[in-house]
């Protein structure tokens, strides 16, 4: 039976992935913090990625398949840690499949890194480029991930390397920044703006994973879920209630309580409050068949039920 | 408590003002309601198609065009039904200082049309950076004219309203009304690429709606505006200037025309067929022209 190492394995993604792949795959996993209540056959190494011990780890377990979710992706760390931790981290990663004779390799990026434009096309493919440090630099370490990781494609093509694009994950498990900002009970918006948003349901996410794997797909794909509908739609299906700020006050506020960290993100991500991010899911659905399975109205019901 | 008295008081309002609202606009408002019913683009289970159109909210918006399109334009239109279904470009002359021409021959398609379509209108790409009227335009159907978008709205079956001249055509002189200035060659290409035939519209009217004489270019880019025209009501009359002259409109509109070839040829090739368009659009003008008999009746 195949092996798979998750890295990022104690994250509420990395334990749905966990349960998804126990059904026809060996898993053990990876990740900073442990996961208490693991079931007894998946090993859990905590370790840091850019350390030694996670090389020793890969060499030990030898996998067959890779998972790569082990990222920071809030602004809790400090900048230089968060960018570090990602990019070596990731680095070192790909370094380590080599090394060791993985065979597939899949990376779960974000659909974030093209970047919130008003000029962006309605359905964005993977050849769009990653403009998201144009306006937000904070999460440039995400691009550098993505584009290292698309490199790795060309770079090693004995490996099969997928790299995924998903767009927002929603669900019961899932902690995303998104997700956070859905739950609230006022939630912030910017005056006049409404942009279409797509949401995934973080259990299509882990079919689209499975997929993935099982398949031995290689190249970039952007992972869609079932539709789009307007910021203000996704508010008030997950019982909020939309508060319109003026930017003009809300912009220069955010970057200051930011800067003191009294805020959770930059204000570089004002603009996927104001701007379209929407993306064509059809490479991945013509190379893998890959269809959600739920539907937005469950999507917007399982982060309602959560509290 | 607090939230059943709001509602209550919200539905009172409600009663209250619908008691003044006169039967006309409520009439109107029913029509525009059946049109956008029956137009043939596919909703999500929100009311809301995956470009961001609405007709929920676009109703609120066609209602205030629609009252332009019969008393204020009076708009009268010759040919619609050569609006093929499925994909179509409509391709036009552009005047008037402000896009009343592309909102009076939206409504058109809506309230004229068999089915009623809704009309996509290419809208400039800094159009989503303001505040309110960004969404407004999406709402009502409207994208920013990049080729992918174009394309996209095309292979959904869309009709996609363009006007090659673009600010050229809006912001001209009143000399030059009826002048057709340099057509863009983008149309023809995104004809091409997508097989989509191109309808040719003249505008009737809305080329002596704001008659203008000059344009403060360099004086308009201090305000951060591409420009800034000088015109009969502009800037004496303060923001009623904006309102255009109640000219009458007419939209006559031509046989589609389908153009066969490779998108990327060279502009020479483009060139050939974009002047036929043109050719086209100057006929209907000319004819539509000479069967009125003023501009404003």
């Amino acid at each position: 039976m195949e092996k798979v190492l998750i890295t990022g394995i104690s994250g509420g993604q990395g334990r749905l992935l966990t349960r998804r792949l126990l059904e026809s795959y060996e898993v053990c996993g990876v990740d900073r913090v442990a996961w208490e209540g693991a079931p007894p056959e998946v090993r859990v190494h905590q370790v840091d990625l850019r350390k030694k011990k996670f090389e020793d780890v890969v060499r030990t377990e030898a996998p067959t398949a890779v998972v790569h979710m082990g990222f920071i992706r809030h602004f809790r760390a400090d900048q230089r840690t968060r960018h570090d931790v990602n990019v070596r981290g990731t680095k070192y990663l790909l370094d380590h499949c080599q090394s060791y004779g993985v065979q597939k390799l899949v990376i779960l990026s974000s659909g974030y890194v093209y970047g919130a434009f008003p000029e962006n096309p309605f359905s964005m493919d993977e050849d769009q480029p990653l403009s998201a440090s144009r306006s937000y630099p904070e999460i440039r370490d995400l691009v550098e991930v993505d584009t290292v990781a698309s490199a790795y494609i060309w770079k090693y093509p004995n490996i099969r390397t997928c790299v995924l694009r998903p767009v927002s994950v929603l669900g019961s498990f899932v902690h995303s920044m998104l997700a956070e900002y859905l739950r609230q009970k006022r939630v912030p918006t910017i005056m006049g703006f409404d942009p279409m948003m797509q949401f995934i349901h973080e259990e299509d996410l882990c079919e689209a994973i499975a997929l993935a794997l099982e398949q031995g797909l290689q190249g970039v794909f952007n992972v869609v879920g079932p539709g789009e509908v307007p910021l203000h739609v996704a508010i008030r299906e997950c019982g909020g209630i939309p508060l319109p700020l003026p930017e003009i006050l809300v912009r220069p506020l955010f970057a200051r309580l930011f800067r003191y960290g009294l805020a959770p993100y930059p204000e570089g991500a004002i603009d996927y409050l104001k701007y379209p991010l929407t993306l064509s899911g059809k490479r991945f659905a013509d190379a893998a068949g890959f269809r959600p399975l739920f539907g937005l109205e469950e999507i917007f019901q399982s982060v309602r039920r959560r509290e | 408590m607090l939230r059943t008295t709001r509602a209550g008081l919200a539905s009172a309002f409600k009663d209250l003002t619908g008691a003044f609202v006169p039967v006309a606009l409520r009439e109107l408002d029913r029509e525009l309601r059946e049109r956008l019913a029956k137009v043939p683009t596919p909703l999500n289970e929100y009311g809301y198609d995956r470009f961001g159109f609405s007709p929920e909210a676009a109703r609120k918006a066609f209602l205030p065009a629609a009252l332009f399109y019969r008393h204020y334009f009076r708009v009268e239109t010759y040919g619609i039904e050569k609006i093929p279904s499925g994909r179509a470009l409509l391709v036009g002359n552009h005047a008037g200082q402000l896009p009343f021409d592309a909102v009076m021959l939206g409504t058109a398609c809506l309230l004229g049309a068999e089915p009623p379509r809704v009309l996509r209108s290419v809208a400039e790409f800094w159009i989503p950076r303001i505040p309110w009227f960004g969404v407004l335009v999406s709402r009502g159907g409207g994208l920013v004219g990049t080729p992918e978008n174009c394309a996209a709205m095309l292979e959904a079956g869309e009709c996609v309203l363009m006007f090659p001249e673009g600010a050229r055509g809006m912001n001209k002189p009143y000399s030059e009304r009826y002048k057709l200035q340099r057509f863009g060659p983008g149309f023809m290409r995104l004809a091409l690429a997508t097989h989509t035939p191109v309808v040719p519209v003249a505008l009737i009217g809305s080329e002596e709606q704001q008659p203008g004489f000059t344009n403060l270019h360099k004086l308009g880019k201090l305000f951060g505006f591409s420009s800034l025209p000088v015109t009969l009501g502009f800037p004496w009359l303060g923001p009623l200037g904006i309102l255009p002259l109640p000219v009458k409109y007419r939209f006559y509109f031509g046989d589609p025309l389908q153009f066969e070839g490779d998108a990327h040829d060279e502009d020479a090739a483009i060139e050939a067929r974009v002047d036929t368009v043109k050719a086209k659009i100057v006929e209907l003008l000319e004819h539509g022209r000479r069967a009125r008999r003023g501009v404003f009746f």
